[in-house]
């Protein structure tokens, strides 16, 4: 944690969805799962332990045939910022085995210093946060295709979406070698955004000017989930139907039209 | 047989009952280690536990136990640092029972965790902002206190106290009790009030978030007061527990009526500040994120309204008003009423702090978590619960824990007609001494 | 000894202070955090060396280009390939989990002899050398015995040099059973031959389009080439092109479609006609296109204003009369519509009527062989191989009629009807079949009424399965010959359905043949060259390799260093002698050839008092249904509303739920007329009342532990209607019931 910053050193890696675009095609999901080492399991029917660092969920309208609509909204970390990198898990984790990066804004997990308390679980609203409850078993055969960018986690603890950091790390390993400064915005890149079919995923620097998301983000048609908590999610979701902007939130009854979204930082 | 390690002027029941009835109470041990060996060695896919009810039955557990324990640290502050000193006959009563309450929180806590070989990261890695961190060190030092205000208790036992060093030692620390009763106060403050800080800081989660003071969220205070207002009701009702099951009066009404009384201005005083804060929790705080009070009860059977009533008027101001008048307390139902309430009471909050605050969906278009605890849960839920039996049929056998129980029940060899041939059997050793005055 | 209080103090401090100073706790902490994270049973991955190798995907027929991460030897990530015309960057979650399937416990790892009875799962290996000298023999006794036409092959495709070394094989050995499994690529190449002329694909250039009317596609839901129509899907909503969607259920193509019409199913051909009927009354159509470039157009307008009115329309589709005029209006104001059909992922031919009811509204509006519009892609002419020599066996056997009856009297214009085949064989009316290899298909679980397939297929005594996975069709077999994985084998792969330009992708090997595999190219050779004769002489290669360098020429060196090759001067051919038909001319209608198209109603099999409800299926890009099934990754991708444990989840209207006392999760029991099914309730608002729908791709036996007996297979509860103009399956659905299990 630390002083918000601001100014061109300091990088908000984020993210702005399409959910127009978003299909809910499920590759983002899978792209997430093959580039991270994510295990499974013989059912992963039930949700509630299924882990997936993003999850596709699915919103109705609730309204009866035939105006009945869905949307799908895909839910990686939302590598909260809250204030000045006060995210909601980042402050309760007991042994710093998560923490708010001033040099990304990237949230991170260290697999072997957490200790599996779940209090991080616990304060997250977006449920962006898995645990292991079981050993992670691959087929025999199937470890061959393990990365080693990405450690597997042990059973007992807590994981969730990285950034795909170990992205960052390449990618500044290669500027070192080639004596630049700068990672470029395509040269990091989350598995992700890079999978999708329909493009809906952007993701880059919210801080720079240069990169799409820094434009994206401010659409008059953008929301972000759960902002009223003060959370100050990094990602961005952008839909031109009004009820899906509204299931972002809670609001009152009373509450009329829609704020224009508040930006932090 | 075991006489010799009884104490001076009281009477207990045969080594074979006795034998009998801590052997049944293990076997529940034993199952209970059993499940929780199995937690261990398979891991927390033992539990029903998931990702959304990622705290559940233990953390309750751990919270109840730690609230209900808070009767030790409080009447300890009574005794030692109020000078209440009617309540001397039931401070050792107190102290083991809170002894029991927080060794148990730190095995449920131990086994709750995924690595509990990385447990003591929480100390060498602390992060200073975590409310949990706070818990930890404060329940550590706290269990520390206990253990030494426990232990002279044990240097208290008749063949133990003949050895000179361990009489010196009981002795000296017996001297220096109110030191360790100010800083058990102390620490009971803290980690009770972290305790609750734990739920009242979780900004993402509106039903448990607090603003507060200074660093602390207004939870952090109703936590502390909860469990000075309830521990002591559960001191007393497990004082009345133990009186019943062994069918003799053991602690003064002095003490039990003066201990019962402040408990009840308490409980009036938090019930009446919990009842301010969940009002400006449901018209101002909820409202502000765009949430009633009433999304966070309907729309579900279990987590309904009934449990905010319950929690407030039916554990909260019932056993409140029975215990702040003299004809409450003095009525024996009554009493067992209210503690009975409070405890319960003090439970509940617990329970929704902690885990309807997880149940309770945030997200606009997610849903209920439901969730019921697995059978090695509930073993090792149980575990402490036979644990503590034990150590309170031990400690009460032998023992001074109750220093008035000779004055209370004097021995009167009883006409030989009356006895069972079981008793007179196991009579044959023992010595008849006069209690002590 | 006395105790004071310094001595109690320094007892305990002293004791403190020995414990903590001695290397005991130290050391114990220091190995605990150690353990607690190197568990043998944790794996952890070797580093290396990175590289990256292009290929292709053949998972399904989407004709993507990937490039897969590697680190050594090993290949860790697969992702879709930039800049490819097809996918550029994009993949779909099945192409995404290919290493699961490259790896995983599916793979049958080396040629497999059935032992014991069929399906009894139990096998002997067999080396490469004896399996193909036992099939050879087989294959040489039929060909004495003058039953060469007896062999058939079904095949997931017949393009590519894969498909063409089998029909070379099949052709020289002396058998027309060549069937290709079936989807709407059937119907469609129908519709060209007949409308346009000649043997081709339909291309539609959808990126350029600006309003896309879809009968029942899946638009995003894998119609076509998935992951180029969810690139296009994204490019209407830049462009604001206009998607609307007919429907009976509120797909994921509905929800993004711009307008979702819910239709009573299996009329979109009446919808189709009534929406031409308004073109023309109207005056809306391309006056210089029908008056030039066509035939048959009075014929059929006539048919139009009798029988297709909005009025009449609307009392057939559920959809109402201003909706129909305003529709068409806007279809035909549009600067680049396209009409489209092919229900779901098109994983059925369907009714010929109804392909030409919307094929014609294209061409109604003049948007053919144009930008933004439908062209004509002829089938790929890489292929160039030298006719082969038959001799009088082979000559004789390719003149015997086929087994489903494509291309006879009956079914002129038809290729393959595979599912005519059961029916066939049980019948036992024309010859029998007496070997039957499978390539690249699972019909054990793709054909409908899955059990009438099983138990024809249990009639033909030797059958022959390439598949790389254990599947359905492979566990009936008496042979398993392991082709290796699209990613341990060179390939061709043209131009996926639906794509306006000719590209040609390549597989490569990108890692070492994991098991004791063979490519089935090179089997095929090695047959042809142990038979001999004029068989041999038909494969001058020594191997499949050299035979796809050789067949490739000098598109052999792009598709090395691209990794794809496109035909860069390809345009859209110009109305102007385009068309091959008799009249030289796009044909609406032709008496000659005995079309015109309308509506016909598809009855769907069973008795409406019997069965009130009706069960369609419907298709989901995060469940892979081709011949390939789901690998652990996209299982995990589904929702629980989909499946939960083993139960899968039928949709219904709350409405009808509620009037058939079935709360949402509740168990049920769907009957059919083909079959029973315990399945569990969900209520879904958007879904027609009355029609039930169930996820395709679920319901797999005898593949992994990950996918079997996870749901139900839809094909197990439907059957095939046949279409009588063409013998294609175009059931769309079935009767049903429900009732609480
Ligand atoms: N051959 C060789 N071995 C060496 C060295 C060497 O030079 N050569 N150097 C030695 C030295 S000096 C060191 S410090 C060590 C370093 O060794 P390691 O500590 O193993 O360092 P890395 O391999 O850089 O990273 C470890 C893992 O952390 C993951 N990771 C990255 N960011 C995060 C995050 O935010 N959260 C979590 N949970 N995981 C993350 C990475 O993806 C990677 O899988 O190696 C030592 N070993
Ligand atoms: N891109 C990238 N950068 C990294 C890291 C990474 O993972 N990726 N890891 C970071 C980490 S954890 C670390 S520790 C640093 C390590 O960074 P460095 O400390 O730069 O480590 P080395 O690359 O091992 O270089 C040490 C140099 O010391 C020399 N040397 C060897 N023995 C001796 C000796 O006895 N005396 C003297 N004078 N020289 C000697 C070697 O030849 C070598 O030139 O790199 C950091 N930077
Ligand atoms: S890959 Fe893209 S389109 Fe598919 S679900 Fe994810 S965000 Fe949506
Ligand atoms: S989404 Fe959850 S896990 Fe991610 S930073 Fe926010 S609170 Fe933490
Ligand atoms: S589970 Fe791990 S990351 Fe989460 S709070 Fe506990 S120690 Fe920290
Ligand atoms: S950013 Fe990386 S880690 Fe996060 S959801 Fe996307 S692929 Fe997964
Ligand atoms: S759409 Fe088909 S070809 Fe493309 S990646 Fe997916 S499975 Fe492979």
């Amino acid at each position: 944690m630390g002083k918000e910053q601001k100014g061109p050193k300091t990088k908000r890696f984020g993210m702005v969805i399409d959910l127009d675009k978003c299909t809910g095609c499920g590759s983002c999901m899978v792209a997430c799962m093959a580039e991270n080492n994510v295990p499974f399991r013989k059912d992963e029917s039930n949700k509630f332990l299924s882990l997936t660092w993003l999850r596709i969920y699915k919103l109705t309208n609730g309204k009866p045939f035939p105006d009945t609509d869905i949307c799908y909204l895909p839910r990686p970390c939302m590598h909260c910022e809250g204030h000045g990198g006060h995210s909601p898990c980042v402050s309760v984790c007991p042994a710093v085995a998560t923490d708010y990066s001033d040099e990304t804004g990237i949230v991170s997990q260290i697999y072997t210093r957490c200790f599996g308390c779940r209090y991080c679980m616990a304060s997250c609203p977006y449920h962006a946060r898995y645990f292991n409850w079981w050993d992670p078993v691959w087929p025999d055969g199937m470890e061959k295709y393990l990365s080693p960018n990405v450690s597997p986690r042990m059973r007992g603890v807590v994981e969730k979406c990285s950034f795909c950091y170990h992205r960052y790390q390449l990618a500044k390993e290669r500027i070192f070698i080639e004596g630049r400064s700068e990672v470029e915005e395509d040269e990091y890149q989350t598995s992700c955004a890079q999978a999708c079919p329909a493009r809906a995923i952007t993701f880059g620097d919210l801080n720079n000017p240069k990169h799409a998301v820094y434009k994206k983000k401010k659409s008059p048609n953008g929301f972000r989930l759960l902002e009223r908590l003060g959370t100050n999610p990094k990602i961005y979701y952008v839909s031109s139907r009004e009820w899906v902007r509204r299931a972002g939130d809670n609001y009152l009854k009373g509450e009329g039209k829609l704020k224009e979204s508040v930006q932090h930082g | 047989m075991d006489s010799a390690l009884i104490p001076k002027g009281v009477k207990r029941c045969p080594l074979w009952q006795f034998a009998l009835f801590i052997g049944a109470v293990s076997a529940v041990l034993g199952w209970g280690v059993y499940a929780m060996l199995l937690c261990w060695f398979k891991g927390l896919n033992q539990t029903n536990m998931n990702d959304y009810y990622g705290f559940a039955l233990w953390i309750w557990a751990d919270l109840a136990v730690i609230a209900i324990g808070g009767g030790a640290f409080f009447t300890g502050l009574l005794k030692y640092i109020f000078g209440k000193d009617d309540l001397k006959n039931i401070i050792n009563y107190a102290v083991l029972i809170g002894f029991i309450c927080y060794s148990s929180a730190l095995l449920i806590l131990a086994i709750d965790i995924g690595q509990p070989l990385r447990g003591w990261f929480i100390f060498w890695h602390a992060n200073v902002h975590s409310m949990l961190t706070e818990v930890a060190f404060c329940l550590t030092c706290y269990f520390g206190v206990l253990t030494i205000e426990y232990i002279p208790l044990i240097l208290e036992n008749r063949q133990i106290d003949r050895v000179p060093f361990f009489h010196h030692l009981s002795h000296n620390m017996h001297e220096i009790m109110a030191v360790f009763a100010a800083t058990g106060a102390f620490l009971s403050f803290f980690h009770q009030g972290s305790l609750g800080g734990v739920a009242g800081v979780l900004f993402g989660r509106p039903f448990a978030f607090r603003e507060g003071l200074l660093v602390w969220p207004w939870t952090f205070f109703l936590f502390t007061w909860s469990a000075a207002a309830c521990g002591p009701c559960f001191t007393i009702l497990v004082t009345k527990i133990t009186e019943a099951v062994t069918r003799k009066k053991l602690v003064k009404d002095n003490a039990i009526e003066l201990l019962a009384k402040i408990s009840g201005w308490m409980i009036l005083t938090y019930i009446i500040a919990k009842t301010i804060d969940t009002w400006y929790w449901a018209k101002v705080l909820a409202p502000s994120k765009g949430l009633t009070m009433m999304d966070f009860y309907s729309n579900n059977p279990l987590y309904g309204i009934w449990i905010l009533i319950t929690e407030i008027v039916i554990c909260g101001f019932v056993p409140a008003f029975i215990l702040i008048t003299k004809k409450g307390r003095k009525n024996s139902l009554a009493l067992w009423i209210a503690v009975t309430l409070a405890v319960v009471g003090v439970c509940l909050n617990r329970w929704v702090m902690v885990l309807q605050v997880l149940a309770i969906p945030v997200m606009t278009f997610d849903i209920w978590a439901m969730y019921f605890p697995s059978w090695q849960e509930i073993a090792t839920t149980i575990l402490p619960v036979a644990y503590g039996i034990i150590l309170i049929a031990l400690s009460y056998r032998y023992l001074p824990v109750f220093p008035n129980e000779a004055e209370l029940n004097p021995l009167e060899p009883l006409p030989v007609e009356d006895q069972e041939p079981s008793e007179l059997l196991g009579d044959q050793e023992r010595e008849l001494i006069p209690a002590e005055a | 000894m006395k105790i004071d209080r310094r001595c109690f103090l320094s007892f305990v401090i002293g004791g403190a202070a020995g414990t903590t100073l001695s290397p005991l706790p130290w050391k114990l902490m220091d190995d605990s955090s150690i353990w607690t994270q190197m568990w043998p049973w944790t794996p952890v991955p070797e580093d290396g060396e990175i590289s990256y190798v292009d290929s292709a995907c053949s998972l399904c027929s989407g004709g993507c280009g990937i490039t897969v991460r590697k680190i050594e030897e090993r290949a860790v990530k697969i992702e879709g390939m930039k800049d490819h015309p097809v996918n550029d960057g994009g993949i779909c979650p099945l192409g995404l989990s290919g290493l699961q399937l490259l790896y995983g416990p599916r793979r049958v790892k080396h040629p497999l002899k059935k032992v014991g009875d069929r399906g009894s799962g139990k096998w002997a290996k067999i080396s490469w050398d004896s399996a193909i000298a036992e099939i050879v023999k087989i294959l040489g006794k039929l060909r004495s015995n003058n039953q060469s036409h007896t062999v058939g092959l079904i095949s997931g495709s017949d393009r590519g040099t894969v498909p063409s070394l089998f029909r070379r094989f099949l052709t020289v050995y002396g058998s027309p059973n060549l069937m290709r499994t079936p989807s709407l690529q059937d119907s469609y190449e129908i519709v060209l031959n007949l409308m346009h002329g000649g043997q081709a694909l339909p291309g539609f250039d959808f990126e350029n389009a600006d309003f896309i009317l879809s009968f029942g596609s899946g638009i995003i839901d894998g119609w076509g080439s998935p992951v180029r129509m969810i690139r296009a899907n994204s490019i209407w909503r830049n462009t604001g092109a206009k998607v609307i969607q007919i429907d009976p259920r509120l797909s994921n193509t509905a929800a993004k479609s711009d307008k979702w019409f819910p239709i009573n199913p299996g009329t979109e051909a009446a919808l189709a006609l009534g929406l031409s009927h308004v073109i023309i009354k109207e005056d809306l159509y391309h006056s210089d296109f029908v008056d030039n470039y066509s035939v048959g157009f009075g014929e059929w307008k006539s048919l139009l204003r009798e029988d297709y009115p909005p009025e009449k329309v609307a009392k057939i589709t559920g959809i109402d009369e201003l909706t129909i005029v305003d529709l068409a209006r806007k279809f035909a104001r549009a600067s680049k519509p396209i009409a489209i059909c092919g229900r779901g992922r098109g994983n059925t031919p369907g009714s010929l009527n109804e392909f030409m009811a919307v094929h014609a509204l294209n061409a109604l509006v003049g948007n053919i062989n144009k930008t933004g519009g439908v062209w004509v892609v002829a089938d790929p002419d890489y292929i160039d191989w030298t006719e082969p020599k038959l001799d009088a066996k082979a000559v004789s056997g390719m003149q015997k009629e086929r087994l489903d009856g494509a291309g006879s009297k009956t079914y002129p214009f038809t290729r393959y009807s595979l599912n005519r085949l059961p029916a066939v064989i049980s019948s036992g009316e024309t010859y029998p079949l007496q070997a039957l290899f499978v390539s690249g298909a699972n019909p054990l679980y793709t054909m409908s009424d899955t059990m009438a397939v099983r138990e024809a297929f249990a009639k033909i005594p030797f059958i022959v399965s390439f598949s790389s996975y254990m599947n359905e069709t492979s566990q009936l077999a008496d042979f398993i010959l392991p082709n290796h994985t699209c990613l341990e084998r060179y390939e061709d792969i043209p131009t996926p359905f639906g794509f306006p330009r000719p590209v040609i992708g390549l597989s490569r090997p990108v890692v070492e043949p994991q098991f004791n595999t063979a490519h089935v190219g090179d089997v095929i050779i090695k047959m042809a060259k142990e038979m001999g004769g004029s068989i041999a002489g038909a494969f001058p290669w020594d191997n499949y390799e050299a035979c796809l360098k050789e067949t490739l020429g000098d598109r052999w060196d792009t598709l090395i260093k691209k990794g794809f090759w496109s035909d860069s001067r390809f345009k859209a051919p110009s109305w102007n002698g385009s068309f091959d038909t008799p009249s030289g001319k796009f044909e609406f209608a032709n008496n000659t050839k005995g079309f015109l198209p309308q509506f016909k109603p598809v009855g769907i099999e069973g008795d409406e008092t019997l069965y009130p409800l009706i069960l369609i299926p419907y298709d989901l890009t995060r469940l892979a249904n081709s011949f390939i099934g789901a690998p652990p990754f996209v299982i995990k991708t589904l929702e629980d509303t989909v499946i939960k444990a083993n139960d899968v989840f039928i949709e219904i209207n709350p409405e009808t739920a509620k009037a058939l006392r079935l709360r949402e999760g509740q168990y049920a029991l769907l009957s059919t007329p083909k079959g029973q099914a315990r399945v569990k309730v969900h209520w879904f608002e958007g879904i027609l009342p009355g029609v039930i729908a169930m996820p395709t791709g679920l319901g797999h036996l005898g593949n992994d532990e990950f996918l079997d007996g996870k749901g139900v297979n839809y094909n197990q509860l439907v059957g095939p209607v046949e279409d009588p103009g063409t013998g294609l399956d175009k059931a769309w659905g079935i009767r049903a019931k429900l009732a609480k299990a």
